[in-house]
């Protein structure tokens, strides 16, 4: 054996054990190492747990959330659809016939009154042109065309309007009614317009029925009047036999009694008329300051009578307007007789024409030196059959509604009417008549 | 009251159709004072059969509202759409009620003149008849 040999042994023994301790060391520090590792990942994994654990907390509260979110959009879904039904309910259930149109005038809704008045189904008429599903007639007879009707007005203009025309339904029978035409705006823009009407053939009896009325109590009341009227006339003429003096004197007064009744009896029916809006106003090219001086001139006789002084200032800028002459001459000729009856002799009265500053109105002013109205009993003046005290004994003729029918016409045609006066000084009454003229009324009586 | 006999007027026939009796008889009063020749009647029937029997009357003096389902204004349709002589018979309707309509309806048929009875004096409407068929003969 060498040396090599027996040294080695032992020696690589050691230095193996030396280089497995080694090892070892180096694998236990690993392990260490690995051992911190994967704490800190324990440690990480942990966070990244509770991290989870939170995220499911809250997907369990988003979860309920949702659910209660869920169950407000059925209930407001419920709640839509309640509010539509009883929305479809109102709409169809309005007694007044309902058609929805859009800009192009084709029907886009109607409601259960537009099937039953017209006879027409929603189906039938969806999407068609409201034109040739409704077409309208005039009280003539005559069909209005498409660019006259009112729908086309609002669909141009946006304007809401009224009107009363007829109607023809599915079966061509006329209906007569009064509709309203509304545009529909939704937030600023224009979309269409909502025609409602209402069946009036009701009313048009109605309103028949009263004409007939006055008519007939017209002609009840004015007949024995005048058998009252000629008959005395006769006896006065002395057509059947002499009368002695006092006779005529007492016929006299049978006859002046007979005629205020028929004045009375005509005024009466004029109310009548105006109050039941059946009255007839036919406007024309009217020239006021010759009707006004034509009135004057009816009223020579009396104004000579009684020696009065009449002033008439007209202003040649009035122009002619639109006026029916027929009710212009009742309102000056009240006014007229009234200043007139009212002063007394040698007084003076004042009939004054004019335009206005912003020549839109004409101004009326009838003035008298009269005996004025009591400051007490100026509120009652236009008030009907109302005569004030301080005339009644001084005049037994008026009837207490002339100023009532001035008062109607002037506010008819949209004019104003209002007075000043003072007892024993005088009256002075004031008109305003706008220039653009009285609207027509298709009223079926004239006043007499 | 003193009547002159008027020479051209003397002797007219005028047909009265009225139905208020009571005024019936005053307006014949008053047209016989007037010289004139009167027949009443008191529906479009009587008034009819009158004219057709007496072939034509000078003057027709006609109320609006009569007996009878007809009125005044039919009666004027019949007249004026007859082909012979009372065509052109003046016609005076003189009535206390006609509406507006009627008596532009009348006018346009070609009535000579219409008269309200409640605004004219007896004697007027007589005068006013009288002159307007002195007028005629002109």
């Amino acid at each position: 054996m060498s040396k090599k040999t027996i040294i080695s042994r032992p020696y690589k023994k050691a230095f193996k054990l030396k280089v497995l301790a080694k090892k070892k060391e180096n694998i236990r520090r690993k392990l260490v190492v690995t051992a911190k590792k994967l704490s800190l990942k324990a440690k990480q994994l942990a966070v990244i747990a509770k991290e989870k654990e939170s995220v499911r907390r809250k997907l369990v509260v988003t979860d309920k959330n949702l659910k209660f979110k869920a169950k407000q959009l059925a209930l407001t879904d419920e709640n839509l659809e309640q509010i539509k039904a009883k929305d479809e309910a109102i709409i169809s259930s309005i007694g007044d016939g309902l058609m929805v149109i859009d800009k192009n005038s084709n029907i886009v809704l109607v409601n259960k009154a537009f099937e039953k008045i017209l006879g027409w189904k929603i189906k039938e008429v969806q999407g068609k042109s409201l034109f040739k599903i409704v077409p309208t007639v005039d009280s003539a007879g005559k069909n209005i065309a498409e660019s006259k009707r009112l729908v086309t007005k609002t669909l141009k203009e946006h304007t809401t309007t009224t009107a009363i025309v007829s109607y023809l339904r599915k079966d061509r029978s006329l209906l007569p009614v009064v509709l309203t035409v509304s545009p529909i705006i939704v937030k600023g823009n224009f979309i269409g317009a909502v025609e409602v009407f209402r069946d009036v053939t009701k009313e048009k009896e109605i309103d028949k029925a009263k004409t007939e009325f006055v008519s007939l109590a017209s002609h009840q009341l004015r007949t024995p009047l005048t058998t009252v009227s000629w008959y005395s006339e006769m006896l006065l003429a002395g057509d059947v036999g002499k009368l002695t003096p006092d006779q005529n004197k007492y016929l006299e007064e049978i006859y002046k009694g007979n005629k205020r009744m028929i004045a009375l009896v005509n005024t009466l029916l004029n109310v009548s008329r105006l109050e039941l809006g059946t009255s007839l106003v036919e406007p024309e090219p009217t020239d006021i300051i010759a009707l006004a001086k034509n009135v004057v001139v009816e009223q020579k006789l009396k104004i000579e009578e009684k020696k009065l002084i009449i002033t008439q200032k007209f202003s040649t800028a009035v122009p002619i307007f639109s006026a029916d002459p027929k009710l212009l001459r009742m309102v000056f000729q009240n006014l007229l007789t009234n200043a007139i009856n009212y002063t007394p002799e040698g007084g003076k009265i004042t009939i004054e024409i004019a335009l206005s500053a912003e020549r839109s109105k004409i101004l009326i002013k009838i003035s008298d030196t009269g005996y004025g109205i009591p400051e007490n009993q100026q509120d009652k003046i236009f008030t009907k059959l109302f005569r004030a005290d301080n005339v009644r004994d001084k005049d037994t003729e008026g009837t207490g509604l002339g100023l009532y029918i001035v008062k109607s016409i002037i506010e008819d045609s949209k004019g104003k009417i209002w007075f000043e006066s003072e007892e024993n000084k005088g009256t002075t009454f004031f008109i305003t008549l706008p220039l653009k003229g009285m609207k027509k009324n298709k009223g079926t009586k004239n006043l007499s | 009251m003193k009547y002159m006999i008027n020479e051209t007027t003397k002797g007219k026939t005028v047909l009265v159709i009225e139905d208020e009796q009571p005024l019936l008889n005053v307006i014949k009063t008053k047209l016989e004072k007037n010289s004139f020749v009167v027949t009443t009647a008191r529906t479009i029937l009587q008034a009819l059969n009158y004219l057709k029997k007496a072939g034509s009357v000078d003057a027709i003096w006609l109320d609006h509202y009569l007996l009878g389902k007809e009125d005044g204004l039919d009666f004027v349709t019949e007249l004026k759409s007859h082909e012979g002589q009372w065509k052109k018979i003046p016609i005076f309707v003189i009535s206390n009620t006609a509406s507006p309509d009627n008596i532009k309806s009348y006018i346009r048929l070609g009535i000579s003149k219409y008269f309200v009875k409640n605004e004219y004096q007896l004697d007027n409407i007589v005068a006013e008849i009288k002159s307007f068929l002195e007028n005629l003969k002109e």
